[in-house]
């Protein structure tokens, strides 16, 4: 456990960096950059991914109280802290994580020789993505039984979680149409490796004082869980991990469930150092039609107990009989009914956009003078995020300052504050030798102080080969 | 030969910033000293009647008896985990006659594992309060219960005045169960 911890820990402080990849959007020097906004600028001729290196990128992220919180090593009981924090969380707190792994991408430019204004580029990532909500009325319950909660609703709605494995081949179009306006659109296909959801749980449990019996126990329950890619996994006769294995490759490569969907983006320059870009991502669904399993568990259902002695039928019902069928009624809320019943979900939309300023030409070596055909060497600028979730969308709002340090090197340092934070600085670079570009970007940096106590952490990085304009 | 200088030192700051995180001490251990111990309320049996009901025919039922078969008691969960039951009986009496329910838990074969008896005392002037009975099941009667499968439920009124269809009053019984878990590993 111990050590499972650990390697956990060191991923942390390894990698880093959130769903919403705000040192990367508009980090136009980076070839991936694109694949936050298809209507990006271009500034490559062409360029080609390592495979399987040239985009690695990891998030986890807490909201509410962190892992500090309840296994710090101190004087404070365990299980005090463990009920403080149940009790300081709310059901909207949630536990993020996710993975993308690019397996190879490439792009490049064509047009007429002198004005190659548009772009084509590809690939294929694979993606996991996992939320779970803190279920708090299940959490309560479970600490504290219905004793101390008489009167108190329980929500089911509580229960939300989604899992995700995916894998995405892209293809890419931008398109430079002026000095003004560049836009771009991504079609992609998804294959989905395995599929976890239960986002739409509804009901309640309460026990409240009764009339005929001390207590009422009202249950109403509808609760849900979909599931597809896992049934055949768990189910087969066979222990041996390898058939999985190729099962799984399979479904990499299109013999999953499939979907579609499309990337939309812009970019409008308003003057010569002001410009505003915008960009809508994975518009797009997967149909889960193999290898489903759906799980129910729905109805109604209230308990005052049992009268024993004075059956309330009035014919010649005995107690046991009465009670055979209390126990009926139980089991008819609480069997968990198992259906294939195909299911359509749509993939998580993420919205960016920001408004840019460029400043600071590169002065001359000759005169005391700015180098006129170059570009500007400082930015800044205010970045808006959004993604869609089961329970309500997560923002985030990053101011940025962006610096061409010299041609070999670009930093970006960025300041979010989102659901996780008020104090996320991140700072990403990209250096160019040659024709090779590495680019490694983390942000939270603050909170490395003790990763424990970090409530999101997150990291990207890659290696491209990029051959540049000009 | 001045750029590449200063893009090490660059690159040397960032990875030296990433790679500088620290911790501080925890320990997760600690979650083997995990105690759950939820406690659960639930309603068990209750009547209430008027004293008419105890008239057959113009003469005073002196006793009624029913059971119910329970898996509850036996089940994995309830065995391996709960720790102490309780059995809370409210009652009120406001019949000049004196009431008593018991309560017999029988194991798999009819024996006899356990028995409780709630009295309600006679009301000579029909009025009464809400009294409570708690019966505690915790060490010999925990484990007595938990061999129940049977529950035998017998009303006895004891020796009193007669009752017929006039007779004024009611008899309520009330109970829950409360069920003490300890999850700890």
């Amino acid at each position: 456990m111990r050590k499972l911890f650990l390697v956990f820990t060191l991923q942390l402080c390894l990698f880093s960096f959130s769903q919403n990849k705000q040192l990367l959007y508009g980090f136009s020097e980076i070839p991936q950059s694109l694949m936050q906004n298809p209507g990006g600028k271009v500034k490559n001729d062409w360029y080609v991914g390592i495979p399987l290196l040239s985009h690695f990128h990891v998030n986890v992220g807490i909201s509410g109280s962190t892992v500090y919180d309840v296994f710090a090593d101190n004087d404070v009981d365990f299980n005090v802290k463990l009920r403080n924090a149940v009790n300081s969380m709310e059901p909207t707190d949630f536990y993020g994580f996710n993975q993308q792994l690019e397996i190879f991408s490439g792009g490049f430019a064509f047009g007429s020789s002198f004005n190659k204004n548009e772009y084509i580029s590809f690939g294929m990532y694979q993606e996991l993505d996992f939320l779970l909500y803190f279920p708090k009325d299940f959490a309560v319950l479970a600490l504290e039984g219905n004793q101390s909660n008489i009167n108190r609703f329980f929500d089911a709605s509580d229960l939300s979680v989604v899992a995700d494995v995916v894998s995405v081949l892209h293809i890419g179009y931008n398109k430079k149409v002026d000095d003004k306006f560049t836009f771009g659109v991504r079609g992609k296909i998804y294959s989905s490796i395995a599929n976890v959801s239960s986002t739409k749980n509804k009901g309640s449990f309460v026990t409240v004082p009764g009339e005929n019996n001390v207590y009422n126990h009202i249950f109403d329950l509808d609760l849900a869980l979909q599931t597809s890619g896992i049934a055949s996994l768990i189910d087969d006769e066979n222990s041996d991990v390898s058939n999985d294995v190729d099962v799984l490759k399979k479904r990499v490569l299109f013999g999953g469930n499939l979907g579609l969907g499309v990337d939309f983006g812009f970019t409008y320059q308003l003057t010569d150092q002001w410009s505003f870009d915008a960009s809508l991502l994975d518009v797009g669904f997967i149909s889960h039609t193999k290898d489903v399993e759906n799980y129910a568990i729905n109805g109604q259902y209230t308990y005052n107990g049992v009268n024993p002695l004075f059956s309330p039928a009035d014919d010649g019902q005995t107690a046991d009989d009465y009670w055979s069928e209390i126990e009926e009624d139980f089991e008819d809320i609480f069997t968990v009914d198992t259906t294939a019943t195909k299911y359509t979900k749509w993939r998580p939309v993420k919205f960016n956009a920001s408004l840019n300023y460029a400043f600071g030409k590169k002065q001359s070596q000759y005169c005391n003078c700015a180098v006129d055909d170059s570009d500007y060497l400082n930015a800044v600028g205010l970045q808006l995020y959004g993604i869609s979730r089961p329970k309500r969308p997560q923002m985030a709002l990053t101011a940025y300052y962006y610096r061409h340090v010299f041609n070999g090197l670009r930093l970006k340092a960025a300041y979010t504050i989102d659901s996780y934070s008020f104090n996320n600085l991140g700072l990403g670079m990209s250096a160019h030798i040659w024709g090779a570009n590495f680019y490694v970007m983390a942000d939270n940096l603050l909170q490395y102080k003790n990763v424990y106590d970090a409530q999101s952490v997150s990291l990207q990085l890659g290696f491209n080969y990029i051959f540049n304009k000009k | 030969m001045i750029k590449s200088i200063k893009f090490k030192i660059s690159l040397l700051l960032c990875i030296g910033f990433m790679v500088m995180s620290c911790t501080e001490a925890i320990d997760f251990d600690q979650a083997d000293d995990i105690i759950l111990t939820p406690a659960l309320e639930a309603s068990l049996v209750y009547f209430d009647e008027p004293a008419s009901r105890f008239v057959d025919n113009g003469s005073t039922i002196l006793s009624i008896q029913d059971f119910i078969s329970v898996a509850f008691f036996n089940d994995e969960f309830v065995v391996d985990n709960v720790e102490k039951a309780e059995f809370v009986f409210e009652t009120q009496n406001t019949i000049n006659r004196t009431f008593e329910l018991q309560v017999d838990f029988l194991d798999q074969a009819g024996n006899l594992q356990h028995s409780l008896t709630v009295r309600e005392d006679a009301a000579p002037d029909n009025t009464d309060t809400v009294t409570t009975y708690t019966e505690v099941f915790e060490g010999n009667s925990l484990s007595a219960l938990k061999r129940t499968v049977t529950i035998v439920f017998t009303m006895r009124l004891l020796p009193g005045a007669p009752l017929d269809e006039d007779t004024v009053g009611r008899i309520q019984y009330k109970s829950y169960a409360a069920f003490y878990i300890n999850l700890n590993k």
